[in-house]
């Protein structure tokens, strides 16, 4: 009778995932599939109707390699990955701190900067770009009144800028990611570890670093490696905010990969530079797994 | 009792999921509904032109159209440009496209070698109202066959606010020294003396083209002296403050904008924005010229415009029923003045159709000698080469002699 019920149950257990799978293999794998066979073949607008399609090996990898575009949509994803990274986490982790103190209206406060995080990005990258408009920006008016500058700045005009701004514009949008994260993570460390720590007569300092980050140290993993991954797939954001320019200073790999395939129409460029945006990421996750496990099995 | 629910609910949730993903065939039932015996055929004609404002006057001759006869009945969709575009490209591969389409004319090209587009040309040659002027229908021809119609054509012209030249003093500039001039007297601080859009798309491309060619300069040809003269020229606007550094982000709505508050007293625009400006700034009294030439050279435009064509997999008779009566001598007139555009119909006189109107009038004359883009499958990256030479020369990236010869690089390198 045991051993009845636990076959029994295997294929009920199997029976409830199949939708999630089917999902998963047509809405995922499959094109992830398809996108790599394209890479390796010769799609343009002539071929991209017929069934058959010439396999030219590793063309159009090295066709998007010596596009110096394509070089620097490397650099700028990385430059902003980083970049987004550190403002993001150590604002979020202080603020995740400072909300654990459980003062007045700590709660409201919190919630009310977590809008950020929900508002969907296209407003917020409309938003941030009249903000920082040359002509009449807030942030220039602000500037000038306070006259920390005397001119009006051209923002999103030149490249260093307008990184700059996509940079704070995604910060603003990531801490509050952050910072729920991070204070999960602070809530699941115990009183009691500090309060004896007290005892033997810790100051705040050597609390901090010899016991809140050693214990958070997971969470502060899972942050980074994702909060690495949703960043370096930004295209939203960019694409609505500056389109990749001005020239192409802000270019990533995703505004890239869209643009090569759907404005130029060369969809296996498009493709082979899509598929090394998922090599990087598919590495970085890679890292993050071994690391994992590794703690885990000590 | 609840895992069998729970289970009949995860067998549901599999087989709609499986449902969902056989039904992609829409676009091509339209094929098999042929007209037998009198019965209505349905077609789906897509199009980008917006809802609030020339979308209100496609409606309304899909309407006509309908209650006219009883062959063919016409279902509009609207979609915006880039969606568009896009929804062709991915038709190409599903299969789902409507039975008529509507395509930016440089864009015309790229998209029948996609196969997007039918070929036309017995349709067209057997058709005794097939008049078109050959700027615009060259847009529609691929290797010697037709693939679509011209629907409408515009052009670029110089706009002016009479008030603020008139305050200044200044006389509508017919040559680029005298637009410099007049620049000077007009921009102040919170004033612009011209506003265009350098921004990095087809747009940016468009706005530059008439500039180019009024100097000599072509697109084969973008290293010539003639060339770089004129993007030297734009510069030089740009870097004593009568242009706005901004232009690089705005697009021609964008000008327009500057140009109805005030903020800018000239602009470089087309005929469509006539609505846009009556609608933001209805009190604004303005004038329409030439865009100025250079100094040595000729009056130039370039000639924009829209083109519609038959999908592949439609069913032709029905499409071309509507396609040719909306491109046709009765409506082809009344549909372009309704939605700002010109016809591009040889037989269609617009100066004399436009005789009273001044602003049409003035373009009228313009479209004369509107230049084509292309027509190439390749214009995008000839579009993109522009754009980008324009824009790191904007932004002070490069100068002008480098950024046109890695232009021309480009180009030449297209084959």
């Amino acid at each position: 009778m045991p051993g009845k019920g636990k076959g029994m149950n295997r294929v009920i257990g199997y029976i409830f995932i199949v939708p999630a799978v089917i999902y998963m293999l047509v809405l995922i794998g499959y094109p992830i599939i398809y996108n790599w066979i394209i890479s390796f073949q010769d799609v343009t607008t002539t071929t991209l109707g017929s069934a058959v399609r010439d396999f030219i090996g590793f063309d159009n990898y090295k066709a998007v390699f010596s596009d110096s575009t394509f070089k620097k949509s490397i650099i700028n994803t990385f430059i902003y990955t980083v970049g987004c990274l550190i403002i993001q986490f150590s604002i979020g982790f202080l603020m995740a701190i400072f909300f654990s103190k459980k003062f007045r209206f700590s709660q409201p406060i919190r919630g009310f900067i977590v809008i950020s995080w929900m508002l969907p990005v296209t407003v917020t990258a409309l938003v941030f770009k009249f903000m920082f408009a040359e002509g009449n920006g807030i942030v220039n008016a602000i500037l000038t009144n306070l006259n920390i500058i005397k001119e009006p700045i051209g923002w999103l005009l030149k490249g260093n800028t307008a990184m700059l701004v996509l940079i704070i514009a995604n910060s603003w949008v990531g801490i509050p990611f952050n910072m729920l994260l991070i204070t999960n993570g602070l809530n699941n460390i115990s009183n009691d570890i500090y309060e004896s720590a007290s005892i033997d007569g810790a100051n705040t300092i050597q609390k901090f670093f010899r016991i809140t980050v050693p214990l958070l140290k997971t969470t502060i993993l899972s942050v980074l490696v994702l909060g690495f991954v949703l960043t370096f797939k930004v295209f939203d954001l960019v694409y609505v905010m500056t389109g990749g320019g001005p020239v192409d200073a802000t270019e990533v790999l995703s505004t890239y990969s869209y643009k090569t395939s759907f404005q130029l129409f060369q969809f296996g460029q498009g493709a082979a530079a899509a598929n090394i945006l998922f090599v990087c990421l598919f590495i970085v996750a890679l890292i993050y797994l071994r690391t994992i496990s590794k703690d885990e099995v000590m | 009792m609840k895992k069998v629910i729970a289970l009949l609910m995860v067998l549901s949730m599999g087989a709609a999921l499986l449902a969902g993903c056989g039904g992609t065939s829409d676009g091509a039932t339209s094929q098999e509904s042929q007209s037998e015996n009198g019965e209505t055929v349905e077609i789906e004609f897509w199009h980008y032109m917006s809802e609030d404002k020339e979308g209100k006057y496609v409606n309304e001759a899909v309407e006509e159209f309908n209650n006219s006869q009883d062959e063919v009945h016409v279902t509009a969709q609207y979609l915006p440009r880039d969606e568009l575009m896009k929804q062709y490209t991915i038709g190409v591969v599903s299969g789902e496209l409507p039975d008529v389409g509507m395509v930016d004319n440089p864009d015309h090209n790229s998209y029948v070698s996609m196969g997007v587009f039918e070929d036309i040309t017995e349709y067209y040659n057997s058709w005794d109202e097939a008049n078109f002027l050959e700027g615009s229908l060259s847009s529609c021809i691929y290797e010697d066959k037709i693939y679509g119609v011209p629907w409408g054509n515009n052009c670029l012209g110089l706009f002016y606010n009479k008030e603020l030249l008139d305050a200044a003093g200044v006389e509508v500039p017919t040559t680029w020294s005298e637009l410099e001039a007049a620049c000077e007297k007009l921009t102040t601080d919170s004033v612009k003396g011209l506003a265009i859009s350098a921004i990095g798309n087809e747009e940016g491309t468009f706005q530059y083209i008439p500039w180019l060619l009024s100097a000599g300069g072509s697109l084969d040809s973008l290293d010539s002296d003639a060339s770089k003269e004129s993007l030297t020229y734009l510069k030089g606007l740009l870097d004593k403050g009568y242009l706005s550094q901004e232009c690089i982000n705005w697009t021609q709505a964008d000008a327009e904008k500057q140009f109805a508050s005030g903020q800018a007293a000239m602009m470089i625009n087309g005929p469509w924005q006539f609505s846009g400006i009556e609608e933001d700034a209805p009190d604004l009294e303005y004038g329409v010229a030439k865009v100025p030439k250079a100094d040595d050279g000729v009056y130039a435009s370039v000639l924009g415009g829209e083109n519609v064509g038959i999908c592949t997999g439609a069913n032709a008779d029905a499409a071309w029923k509507f396609l040719s009566w909306i491109t046709g001598e009765e409506k082809s007139q009344e549909m372009c003045e309704s939605i700002g555009r010109f016809s591009s119909r040889a037989d269609v006189d617009s100066e004399t159709v436009y005789a009273d109107d001044e602003k049409n009038l003035v373009f009228a004359e313009i479209l004369k000698n509107a230049q084509s883009r292309g027509p190439s499958p390749q214009w995008p990256e000839i579009s993109k080469a522009v754009y980008t030479a324009m824009q790191e020369v904007f932004t002070g990236q490069k100068d002008v002699d480098t950024a046109m010869s890695n232009a021309q690089e480009k180009v030449d390198a297209l084959e």
